[in-house]
């Protein structure tokens, strides 16, 4: 009897640890094989990423990108030849097609679950990148299919990066950087990199986003000053390089310097919508849209709240009361505000 | 014909046959309404009741119905669908109260009942209430539903509060733009709903046949891409009263439109104008 | 002729296929365009038909209306005196149905239904268990709530109807932003000081899926009416006569304001740490359209929001007051090994609730008096009796009443062992704790979701915990210190 206690406890202890599925020891061997995984499908996504940009990936490269030692990368290499990923050539990785599938797929899922976060949930928009980074590997291909249709298969993530459709192929050169950009030429903010995440925050944080106008100002090898969407800012260089933009022909500085906020608008004046702003997403700009905000609208500032916001517009007949953060996203032109 | 008798809805539509004066003056089919409530068994037609919020839907669906559903002046206040009844003349009408939207377009789900509602469920007539102070901001509705379907009456209600603005409308040019009926409504104050009912009749039987206007100007950023579709349904549905707004749904990835297409649902959406004159 | 059952599945996935590779080629949005181009044309047809007078479309007296209303200067003192008029009306107006109620319900009813039960010969058991239990609950919720919502309602409705109400959720919009609440929760939480349940349904106009399910998990921490009588009598027992008798009436007044207004003060802080924390990833669009004002048709809005939400909301709770009736009386009646579950209960549960300030005969009461807060005094008053074994008070084991003075409602009370420290934290308790059972199978139809319904019933249960666990901890430490 003196027995029966210890061999019990022994045995229970046994089953907690060795269950097969449930116990410690398979879950912590499904934690390291996941872990594994997501090495491997980083690696993957650094190949494919470095290929799409004409960029040539090394072991160094993939060292640097992964945040591991040399020569674990280079271990990691081999195991991706051995599961035939990845094959080699003048030394260099190259994906043999399973590994560019998987790599491809990677992508897809990440800039999905990006613009799924950035259309459907109120998650703030810093956090958009590093959920995606571990949502990206618990996807399947099938779940990321039923997730585009969800999102109304959307064709570029909240970043401006094209989101590569199933079975197609990754779309490189998100245009030139707003280094390059000749000044006083107006131009599109198409894309703001996500990485280096230090820089990708203080981007931001300066209220960066891909669908902006903007056009420089003047170039120093120290910095660049450049008017964005009504205001002035200055990025290092160095930051600079992480905003893409593409060429507006159909604009002359001119037309942008004339655009202003709804929430600029004086008490009582009235004046034309221009636009909404690209930082406007998902149902908060279907609303504006289906409340009448629409390019050509006449807007109108009724009343403001004894609180000192929201502030009343009058639009299409219409009172409706906007919160100041809203209006902010409302491009109106500062040309035609008159007084009523 | 007497006074009361609602404009005629548009000069193109073919007129309804001649009634005889006395079955068309307002009094006597008022007499003729037989508020049912929700004890529907059965029916004749089914009416959708959509609109913008906060335009009096509620007040019109209590008036036909005499339910009494709560409306409050806030915008957005039908949440749930709400069914209700009633009787007029020889036929029983079910009445669907859909949810109060501003637009079709989105993915909400209130405009998703409607949307769905308005397409699948195919009503015999959908009655768009509008607000006569706002009439831009509820054209918006207005013409997304005539995308849809081409059975639609428009109740123009709150003409009190317009006249009280100082605010005019020309229902008979309104509805010679629409194409379809449009009668000036006070719900509130019952005044309108006679012709209201009978609009609905008329439409209901096919004594009144809609040609509605769609959108004139399709913008040329889709309009390759809305042409080519469109191509593609009416070929394989020749039928479909909407290819354009299907194919706008479809281009926009509305995955009920998907499933509809994939499950074949959408061969059976038809014109209903087709099938009266096939029952014939 | 018949429509073609269904097209070959190939006919379907070739027009998917050219949906999706045409999709690809539209430049930027499509629900942009479109509505665009349908607001275009929307503008032209109404051009051609609307003609609106040149001057301001709006009518002067609504403008001018609305500048009143929401100024800087009247628009707060207005809103302020409304709702306190409104208040008073019904706090004031609903005292004499009320009584009568209670009278016809309670005082009459009750024995008149005994002596029928009595007179059929039925087991004294079955008597106690439907009159005693089912009936006097039912009876005793219908009494106290009635009244004051068939007052309140119709009032609020005829503000609604007007269109005052989303001026006020205008005008405080801001105080609710910073808390990441809508402006309209403002008007939600005015509806649960009426009742929680009604505030819950009305959270219903609050069309941002975040602000909303903010609006419904802390609309509990209104003081609904039925929890006010609560407060009165143990403010004006317990803590009025710490007092002398001159300012008793206003010292406990102040002490009722002062539980309402903490309930307002967490209304913010809950709705603020949940904005950050749980409802984190909910989304959010605001927008509030001040529709035009309308007058408001008396007779209508009278029988419409008496139908929807004074009988709808009555409704729920007369079916949630039947069952627990019949628990009260049964564990007051039901003996395990020579004592009734009630004292089991009481005398596990006692060593919490002294913890917390309370007592084990309060944390039953609130246990099984969980479809109305309306009971939970009769509650306790029938287990305090039981349980100090006093003989000339009370209608019976099982039964619940209520005391004509307030000062026999002390004496019984501090027989049980009540301290002013128990009286303190029972009206916090009242205040702080989970919502009754028609408000949680409320929030429950209205969120469809058993997690918000959890949270919702037990965030505020913790809180209360917690409160008055503190309350009591400093309570001991200032009376043991100066002593």
């Amino acid at each position: 009897m003196n027995h029966a206690l210890p061999v019990v406890a022994s045995l229970i202890a046994m089953a907690v640890v060795f269950w097969p599925r449930y116990g410690l020891w398979a879950r912590w061997q499904l934690a390291q094989e996941l872990a594994r995984r997501i090495r491997r499908e980083d690696a993957l996504k650094h190949l494919i990423k470095s290929e799409a940009n004409g960029r040539v990936a090394t072991l160094n490269s993939l060292a640097g990108a992964l945040q591991i030692s040399a020569a674990n990368a280079a271990s990691l290499l081999e195991e991706l030849e051995e599961r035939e990923l990845v094959t080699f050539e003048d030394g260099r990785p190259l994906l043999r097609p399973a590994g560019r599938a998987m790599a491809l797929h990677v992508v897809r899922a990440h800039r999905l679950w990006e613009s799924y976060l950035a259309e459907q949930t109120g998650v703030p928009e810093l956090e958009w990148h590093p959920r995606a980074e571990e949502r990206e590997h618990l996807l399947t291909p099938e779940e990321a299919d039923a997730l585009a249709a969800r999102l109304g298969h959307p064709t570029r993530d909240p970043h401006g990066d094209v989101i590569p459709p199933p079975h197609g192929d990754l779309e490189g050169d998100p245009g030139q950087s707003l280094n390059t950009a000749a000044p006083q030429t107006p131009v599109l903010i198409t894309h703001i990199e996500d990485e280096p995440d230090t820089v990708y925050r203080q981007l931001v944080a300066l209220g960066l986003r891909p669908g902006m106008r903007a056009f420089v100002i003047e170039k120093t090898p120290s910095r660049v000053r450049f008017w964005v969407d009504g205001n002035e800012q200055i990025l290092a260089p160095i930051l600079a390089q992480n905003v893409f933009v593409r060429p507006l022909p159909e604009f002359r500085t001119e037309d942008l310097v004339e655009e202003e906020f709804l929430s600029g608008l004086k008490p009582q004046a009235r004046t034309r919508v221009i636009g909404l702003s690209p930082a406007c997403r998902g149902q908060e700009r279907r609303r504006l849209l289906d409340l009448g905000f629409v390019p050509g609208t006449v807007v109108e500032v009724e009343m403001i709240s004894p609180a000192g916001d929201p502030t009343a517009y009058r639009v299409r007949g219409t009172i409706v009361a906007l919160r100041r953060e809203q209006a902010n996203l409302i491009r109106v032109s500062s040309k035609e505000a008159s007084d009523r | 014909m007497s006074s009361a008798h609602p404009p005629s809805p548009t000069e193109n539509v073919a007129t309804a046959p001649v009634v005889d004066a006395c079955a068309s003056c307002s009094v006597y089919r008022a007499a003729n309404l037989k508020k049912l409530g929700v004890a529907m068994e059965d029916w004749d037609f089914v009416v959708a009741l959509a609109g913008n919020p906060n335009t009096g839907k509620s007040t019109v669906f209590n008036a036909l119905t005499g339910l009494r559903q709560h409306t409050g002046n806030w915008p957005g206040k039908t949440v749930a669908r709400a069914e209700g009844g009633y009787a007029y003349g020889d036929h029983r009408f079910k009445l669907v109260d859909l949810p109060g939207t501003y637009s079709l377009l989105s993915t909400s789900l209130d405009e998703q009942i409607a949307r769905d509602f308005i397409l699948f469920g195919q009503p015999d007539v959908t009655v768009i209430v509008a607000d006569a102070t706002r009439l831009e901001r509820n054209l918006n509705l207005v013409l997304q539903i005539l995308e849809i379907t081409d059975r639609a009456v428009v109740c123009l209600n709150l003409m009190d509060e317009a006249r009280r603005h100082g605010i005019t409308v020309d229902d008979r040019q309104l509805a010679r733009d629409l194409g379809v009926p449009v009668v000036p409504a006070s719900a509130r104050f019952g005044r309108g709903l006679p012709e209201l009912l009978q609009a609905i009749n008329e439409v209901a039987t096919g004594q009144v046949v809609c040609r509605p206007q769609r959108l004139e100007t399709v913008p040329a950023a889709i309009r390759p891409a809305l042409t080519a579709v469109v191509g593609e349904l009416e070929a394989a549905y020749p039928n479909l009263p909407n290819p354009r707004w299907v194919a706008l749904r479809l281009l926009s990835g509305d995955e009920s439109m998907v499933d509809a297409l994939r499950g074949g649902q959408l061969g059976t959406l038809h014109s209903l104008a087709t099938t009266e004159s096939n029952k014939e | 002729m018949p429509p073609s059952p269904s097209q070959p599945a190939s006919q379907s996935d070739q027009i998917l296929a050219a949906a999706k590779q045409w999709r690809q080629q539209i430049p930027g949005d499509l629900h942009e365009h479109v509505v665009e181009a349908i607001y275009g044309q929307a503008a032209r047809i109404a051009e051609r038909s609307v003609s609106s007078p040149s001057q301001a479309a709006r009518p002067t007296f609504d403008r001018s209306l609305d500048h009143i209303l929401t100024s800087k200067l009247w628009g707060f003192p207005i809103m302020i005196l409304l709702f306190a008029v409104m208040f008073w009306i019904t706090i004031t107006g609903a005292n004499i149905p009320s009584a009568w109620l209670s009278w016809l319900l309670i005082d009459q009813g009750h024995s008149w239904l005994r002596g029928i039960f009595q007179s059929v010969g039925s087991p004294e058991w079955l008597t106690g268990f439907v009159v005693d239990g089912m009936y006097l609950a039912t009876a005793w919720v219908v009494s106290v709530m009635l009244p004051p919502m068939a007052i309140f309602f119709p009032l609020f409705t005829l503000l609604e109807d007007f269109g005052y109400l989303p001026r006020v959720a205008f005008n405080l919009d801001r105080l609710f932003k910073v808390s990441g609440g809508h402006g309209k929760q403002a008007m939600t939480t005015m509806m649960g000081f009426g009742c929680n349940a009604a505030g819950v349904v009305a959270t219903r106009i609050i069309d941002s899926p975040r602000e909303r399910l903010l609006a419904i998990i802390t609309n509990n921490f209104a003081l609904c009416n039925g929890r006010w009588p609560t407060q009165f009598l143990i403010a004006t027992v317990f803590l009025g006569s710490l007092v002398p008798a001159v300012l008793a009436g206003l010292v406990a007044a102040a002490a009722v304001t002062s539980v309402a207004m903490l309930g307002v003060l967490l209304t913010f802080l809950v709705s603020w740490g949940l904005s950050r924390t749980l409802l984190k990833g909910e989304v959010s669009t605001f927008s509030l359209e001040l529709p035009p004002y309308r007058p408001p048709r008396f007779w209508q809005t009278l029988y419409t929001s008496l139908i929807d939400r004074t009988l709808f909301v009555l409704w729920r709770a007369v079916v949630f007051a039947l069952p627990a009736g019949a628990v009260i009386w049964l564990v007051a009646n039901v003996y395990v090994g020579g004592e009734s579950l009630a004292e089991h209960f009481i005398r596990v549960a006692d060593p919490l609730g002294l913890f917390i300030g309370l007592n084990g005969v309060i944390l039953l009461a609130y246990v099984i008096a969980i479809p109305a807060n309306e009971i939970v005094i009769p509650t306790v008053l029938m287990l305090t009796v039981m349980t100090t074994g006093l003989q000339d008070v009370g209608a019976g084991t099982g039964v619940m009443f209520e005391l004509q003075s307030g000062d026999a409602v002390g004496q019984l009370l501090t027989a049980g062992g009540w301290t002013t420290l128990t009286a303190v934290n029972l009206m916090l308790f009242s205040l702080l704790h989970n919502p009754c059972s028609t408000t949680i199978y409320t929030i429950y139809r209205e969120t469809g979701s058993a997690k918000w319904t959890m949270v919702s019933t037990l965030l505020p249960l913790a809180l209360g915990f917690v409160v008055c666990a503190l309350t009591a901890w400093g309570w001991r430490l200032l009376s043991v210190a100066p002593g």
